[in-house]
């Protein structure tokens, strides 16, 4: 592990008190922007606004403790990362699609399934991946851009209220939108860093200037002191069957997000960074879970990774898990002051419009080059191409969708589900016969590092392997022939890769190999007479991902697995 | 040879004998290396680094003369450390739980400088 160059403080590493205080303010400032999530649908829930305001405080509790939650550094939850949580566009479509099923208590309901969901998958991580590739990933981080790019547009026009465009809406938005997009490209530093949040208040100011600025909300708290226990009248938690298809779906593009996020945050930390670190994804994903059903059960929506803070991390150079605490906790704090609830429920329909809209944009081209960064063949172009087109479809003929089959209404009425769905059956389908498989076979008087070696080096070049896992299967198969020695008999040895995965099976003649759970001490190593064959036997379980011994007959088989 | 034989360079530098290794060091060629570090001792060698920044990988066998050499030099009250312990040579030592066993160095510079501490 190397650290790198702009590193300030590291994962592990405390803050002093001035930058910590001022750091976890700057993650604060950058998530408040995601509750505009759950504040919409609360609106579409048509809560009143003393309820969207206890929504707003709730949800504030729930990022607060999902964000703790991933950044812990735990043997079972956590990814010990500095990486903040979020609202997301994820669950936007579901909880709407939830709403029209059954109102905000299947929304709450669903919410903590999905959840739970989550925890489930967490272990499953690396057995999910050829199942999950990075470019499915951005084709449903690109499909959640386009559908909140269509979403804000309807706030900024002032379509979703009254169904025609209105003049003001679009003058409110369009100042807000002007200030966000100068700001992030011609601006620097703060004023970049806090576009949206400028973008926001200009917003707010041009809204009331024009006379649209609502103040209800803020005038429904008032009277109430400063600290106040969130209302929970309006919790309820239903289950509806035909919302499992979009909030299983939407679970699983979370969990692709916050892996790719705790990936890059993992990378912050590690010059040599090569590969990610399933333990920690498989916390993180754990507590994006937790973090979900928590938030159902207090009255939100589903949360996510909020890909902006590995952003700041990255630009300020302040990787600290301590940011991450205390960010969290200064949500939690404020959940319990009303007017900040209420502040943020009064936030005009087309400022939300204009924020939905900036946001979009980043996401669909981080969805993009998620896709683009892998070298697409005929078979990922199928898969990406159809998926992408199918998910367009469902916007685009809803009417007609609208007759499919009620078992599949869940499926086709939304792009996010119906593109996510194709996409993972198609990848499904396209994975037949794309392992490369190779034999050599050669008698075993024969076998040499060498020949072994250039067996390996050559056809892993060949599949575009990457070399540091060829180099750990090259250790690996010259290991276990130096432990077989030379027996009489041929020595197959038989290597297979697909994108995912490389596999190294050697069939000798003799006794299955020693694998041995504990470690020879270096007393043992030097005079016990099997202790070399001990730390052989010990180096293998270590340096493979998975390995297995077992006897055929007169012959003995060994496969060493390796992540790709 | 082939490509990735194991090569040994001898340098000295002030009181200090290097051994740079390259290539890959596994049982065909281990015991070559243990004797030579032996011939060093015997000829009354008293400061040995065994510098693996060119070395692909390593083996068990490997492992077990590195060991018997620190033993070696031990019993023959001279010092043995190695340096430039990096990429996956110092992933398989993590593996073996052995980093702690050996004197290490990030780099021959530092050993040089301080001296193998053994």
């Amino acid at each position: 592990m190397k650290r790198p160059a702009g590193l300030l403080y590291s994962a592990g590493e405390a803050l002093p008190a001035g930058m910590l205080s001022f750091s976890a303010l700057q993650h604060m400032a950058v998530m408040a922007v995601t509750l505009v999530f759950p504040i919409i649908i609360a609106r579409e829930a048509a809560l009143t606004a003393a309820q969207q305001a206890d929504v707003a405080s709730l949800s504030m509790l729930a990022i607060g403790v999902a964000t703790i939650l991933i950044c812990l550094r735990s043997r079972w939850i956590g990814s010990g990362f500095l990486c903040t949580a979020g609202f997301t566009g994820i669950y936007l479509g579901p909880s709407m699609f939830a709403l029209h099923q059954g109102g905000f208590g299947v929304v709450l309901g669903m919410t903590v399934i999905a959840g739970i969901l989550q925890l489930a998958i967490a272990p499953l991580l690396r057995r999910l991946r050829p199942l999950l590739p990075p470019e499915i990933a951005g084709l449903v981080i690109a499909i959640i851009g386009l559908s909140l790019a269509v979403l804000g547009l309807r706030y900024a026009l002032g379509v979703s209220n009254t169904g025609r465009i209105q003049p003001l809406d679009c003058v409110v938005a369009g100042v807000a939108l002007t200030i966000m997009v100068g700001l992030n490209v011609w601006a620097t530093g703060f004023l970049r860093v806090f576009c949206v949040l400028f973008g926001i208040a200009a917003g707010f100011a041009t809204s009331m200037a024009l006379g649209m600025f609502d103040a209800s909300p803020l005038a429904a708290r008032h009277g109430i002191g400063l600290v106040h226990v969130p209302g929970v009248e309006h919790l309820s938690w239903k289950f509806d069957l035909a919302s499992l298809v979009p909030f299983g779906v939407a679970a699983v593009a979370a969990t692709l997000r916050i892996m790719g996020d705790v990936s890059n945050a993992q990378r912050l930390e590690d010059a040599d960074w090569v590969r990610p670190d399933f333990r920690s994804l498989t916390g993180a994903v754990a507590a994006n879970g937790v973090g979900s059903a928590f938030s159902g059960l207090v009255g939100s929506v589903g949360v996510n990774s909020y890909s902006a803070s590995i952003g700041l991390a990255t630009a300020t150079g302040i990787t600290s898990r301590s940011s991450g605490y205390a960010a969290g906790f200064g949500f939690a704090v404020l959940a319990f002051i009303p007017s900040v609830g209420a502040g943020f429920v009064a936030m005009p329909g087309p400022v939300i419009g204009a924020v939905l809209f900036f946001v979009s944009a980043f996401i669909f081209s981080n969805g993009l080059q998620m896709i683009t960064a892998r070298m697409l063949d005929a078979r990922k172009t199928t898969v990406i191409g159809f998926s992408f087109a199918l998910a367009m479809m469902a916007d685009i003929y809803r009417d007609l969708f609208s007759t499919a089959p009620p078992f599949l209404r869940p499926i086709v009425d939304n792009s996010l589900v119906l593109g996510t769905v194709s996409a993972v059956l198609l990848n499904l389908i396209m994975r037949i016969g794309v392992r490369r498989r190779v034999t050599l076979l050669v008698p075993a008087q024969e076998v040499t590092a060498e020949l072994v070696e250039k067996f390996l080096i050559e056809n892993g070049a060949r599949w575009a392997a990457r070399r540091d896992v060829v180099d750990r299967a090259v250790f690996g198969a010259v290991q276990v022939l130096e432990v077989i020695g030379r027996p009489a008999g041929e020595v197959e040895l038989e290597a297979s890769f697909d994108e995912f995965n490389l596999n190294v099976r050697i069939r000798y003649p003799g006794a299955p190999l020693l694998i041995p759970e504990t470690k020879p001490t270096p007393r043992e190593i030097v005079a016990s007479p099997d202790g070399e064959r001990r730390l052989a036997g010990y180096l293998l379980r270590r340096s493979a991902d998975r390995i297995n011994a077992k006897a055929l007959g007169e012959r003995s088989e060994v496969d060493l697995h390796y992540d790709h | 040879m082939g490509a990735n034989a194991m090569e040994i360079s001898e340098s000295k530098a002030g009181e200090v004998c290097v051994l740079a290794v390259a290539g890959r060091i596994d049982s065909s060629n281990a015991e070559q290396l243990g004797a030579r570090a032996s011939k060093l001792f015997a000829e009354g060698e008293r400061h040995l680094v065994i510098d693996l920044e060119q070395v692909l990988y390593l083996t068990s066998a490997a492992f077990r003369v590195l060991l018997v050499v620190t033993d070696e030099a031990d019993r023959s009250a001279c010092r043995f450390a190695l340096c430039s312990v990096l990429g996956q040579v110092r992933e398989l030592f993590e593996m073996g739980g052995l980093l702690d066993v050996f004197t290490i160095h990030a780099t021959r510079a530092e050993a040089l400088a301080h001296g193998p501490a053994r």
